[in-house]
């Protein structure tokens, strides 16, 4: 079988924003995200950790073009949207879509539901106005909500449904890579799973690919495919997600893993966790050489000098020297 | 608590899985209007108005006196035939006053028009371009406010003479830098909020963001904000026209009836209270209005 081909590829992705232009001199730029590349394939879901201010969003919203990128290359399919200019971007904004973390934000609470669904078809022109309605019934229907409630305006709605809502928003253009940023986070635990189910059961229906952005592990876990972890706008570790779990190679990911709570006591009591010491380091002010370095309990000299190279441990890729 | 026995039937198979609103369904618009409408003083300006504004529509059509026509009874005090009394030169006040009130409102209400359409586009491409774009058209407004709208108005006044015209283009000058920079701040705060950023990653246009998402959601204090500009643009006309620098006779604004009735004061305060006190009346309606609109809009704790 032939081998195939990625949805989305994204090959050495920087994105630095200026924090502050000295008079004479050297600017200094918040280094959010540092030399990022990674692959989605067709009906796949990457998971990404990482905590906060680690670059997860800002990816995110550059890969989305919300950000300009800076450096590097986004592949979508065949072509480089990475430096691509507004309106020919336009051509590959229906392919892409993002369901936002905060349900409450992320509509307009002016218009109603049924305008907010019809709104991304009626800017492509798909359609004519009594398709349009009727394709905003089904998408309704689709994300488990009522066909009368397309009159509603959004305040009327619970967290669960407003993130419902902005689901079958993103499902109007027939996207086939989604970037969920958090969309959970929001919620209560109850409706988590609710949406979380809605978005696995699209997800089969239709082929998509999840950009799953997230900072609760086990849902991470439970939903994705391949598990990114991020530290200081870097990608340290990218592998299948079941092995990043129980192999973690990246000594920032063992810590990670090792915080997360165990939902049995007995265990929870004699599992070992790895305290990290110190904070993050400024984005600013990274550190020369591996990020992780100045907290990461198996330092070698040769980490605070240069950046290591990623390794490919079986497929699974860590940036550590313990894998040169 | 009570236990009781049917408290632990199971549900009807239509009451499962049964999710519903239980808020009644309103429109954003009927929401405000349900507010202004519970807020008393709020609705009392708005009656106000909507009297002054009809009395002054009908008025001149049913009444037998017209604005400029001079009687025989001068400086006569009110009476049946005279409700305001009349002026030096016999002229009917009532019938001058509701002329006043016609241009008074015009003036208030083209010229807040004006400043808002102008203030929305100008101020809202500086927030949405933002940059150095935001603070060129920013440098500008500053330097045009720094001028004082008086002078506008007289230098106005000079090359195209003392008419309505001058006035409402005089206010126009520097009056919609206010709503360019409130609508200037509004769009910078909402363009980065998750609705707008939603609709850009839907491939929406710059003019679509601007209009159906920023500006919808912008609109609160600008309407409040054009709502007490009308009455300030009366008050400028007014006092204006107090120093004798408004519009020519035979028209008369309510500042020239109250400055013409100036001399007189002692004698006939009449013809400079009627025209004072409609101006008072009109300011404090339109106030009342700008002021219930304002709690219509930005209820505490909606959101």
């Amino acid at each position: 079988m032939e081998k195939e081909k990625p949805v989305v590829s994204v090959r050495h992705l920087k994105k630095y924003f200026v924090a502050n232009r000295h008079v004479f001199g050297a600017t200094d730029y918040v280094k959010a995200i540092d030399d990022v590349s990674f692959d989605i394939m067709p009906g796949e879901t990457v998971g990404l950790v990482g905590e906060s201010g680690c670059g997860k969003s800002t990816l995110a919203r550059t890969i989305i073009r919300i950000y300009e990128p800076g450096e590097g290359e986004i592949i979508y399919k065949n072509t480089d949207i990475a430096h691509l200019s507004n309106r020919k971007m336009r051509a590959y904004r229906n392919k892409m879509q993002m369901i936002f973390q905060d349900p409450y934000a992320s509509l307009n609470p002016r218009l109603t539901v049924a305008e907010i669904i019809a709104e991304p078809m009626e800017i492509y022109n798909m359609y004519t106005k009594k398709e349009r309605e009727e394709k905003v019934q089904e998408l309704l229907e689709q994300v488990g909500l009522k066909p009368d409630h397309i009159t509603r305006y959004p305040h009327e709605f619970s967290g669960g449904q407003r993130q419902r809502i902005g689901i079958a928003r993103t499902l109007a253009l027939d996207p086939d890579f989604i970037i969920c940023d958090e969309p959970i986070s929001a919620l209560d635990v109850s409706i988590q799973a609710q949406i979380i189910n809605l978005l696995e059961k699209i997800q089969d229906e239709k082929k998509l690919s999840y950009l799953f952005i997230a900072h609760d592990l086990t849902m991470v876990r439970h939903i994705s495919h391949k598990i990114g972890v991020m530290y200081l706008g870097h990608l340290v570790e990218f592998g299948e997600a079941e092995e990043v779990y129980k192999n973690p190679l990246h000594p920032y990911t063992q810590a990670l893993i090792s915080a997360a709570p165990v939902a049995d006591p007995v265990l929870s009591r004699t599992q070992e966790r790895i305290k990290l010491e110190g904070e993050v380091p400024s984005p600013i002010h990274t550190p020369s050489g591996c990020p992780f370095s100045p907290r990461c309990p198996e330092c070698r000299p040769e980490c605070r000098i240069d950046p290591p190279v990623v390794a490919n441990v079986n497929g699974h890729k860590v940036a550590c020297y313990k894998y040169v | 608590m009570i236990q009781r026995e049917e408290y632990f039937d199971p549900i009807e198979k239509e009451e499962q899985n049964s999710e519903f609103i239980a808020i009644e369904r309103k429109s954003f618009v009927r929401d405000v209007w349900e507010r202004f409408k519970s807020n008393r003083r709020a609705l009392t300006g708005l009656i106000v108005l909507g009297i002054i504004m009809i009395i002054t529509l009908l008025g001149p059509i049913l009444s037998p006196y017209s604005y400029d026509g001079m009687g025989t009874s001068i400086n006569s005090k009110v009476s049946l035939t005279h409700w305001f009394g009349t002026d030096a030169l016999g002229r009917d006040l009532f019938i001058r006053v509701l002329y006043g009130i016609r241009i008074s409102l015009t003036i208030g209400f083209v010229t807040t028009l004006i400043n808002i359409v102008l203030g929305i586009l100008y101020g809202g491409i500086a927030g949405y371009v933002g940059g150095k774009t935001d603070m060129a058209m920013m440098r500008i407004v500053d330097v045009m406010y720094a001028v004082p709208s008086l002078l506008y108005i007289i230098l106005l006044m000079l090359i195209f003479g003392s008419n309505i015209g001058s006035i409402m283009l005089g206010m126009c000058v520097s009056g919609w830098i206010g709503v360019a920079r409130l609508m200037r701040s509004q769009v910078i705060t909402l363009k980065e909020r998750e609705f707008a950023l939603a609709a850009y990653t839907q491939g929406a246009g710059a003019g679509r963001i601007l209009f159906r998402h920023l500006f919808t959601n912008a609109m609160g204090p600008i309407v409040v904000s054009a709502t007490l500009a009308v009455p300030q643009a009366i008050f400028m006309e007014a006092f204006l026209s107090f120093i004798g620098m408004g519009i020519s006779a035979p028209q008369a604004s309510l500042g020239t009836l109250a400055q013409s009735a100036r001399m007189y004061m002692s004698i006939y305060p009449n013809q400079m209270i009627c025209p004072i006190a409609m101006i008072c009346l009109i300011i404090f309606a339109l106030n009342f209005i700008g002021e219930g609109l304002d709690e219509a809009l930005n209820p505490k704790g909606s959101r």
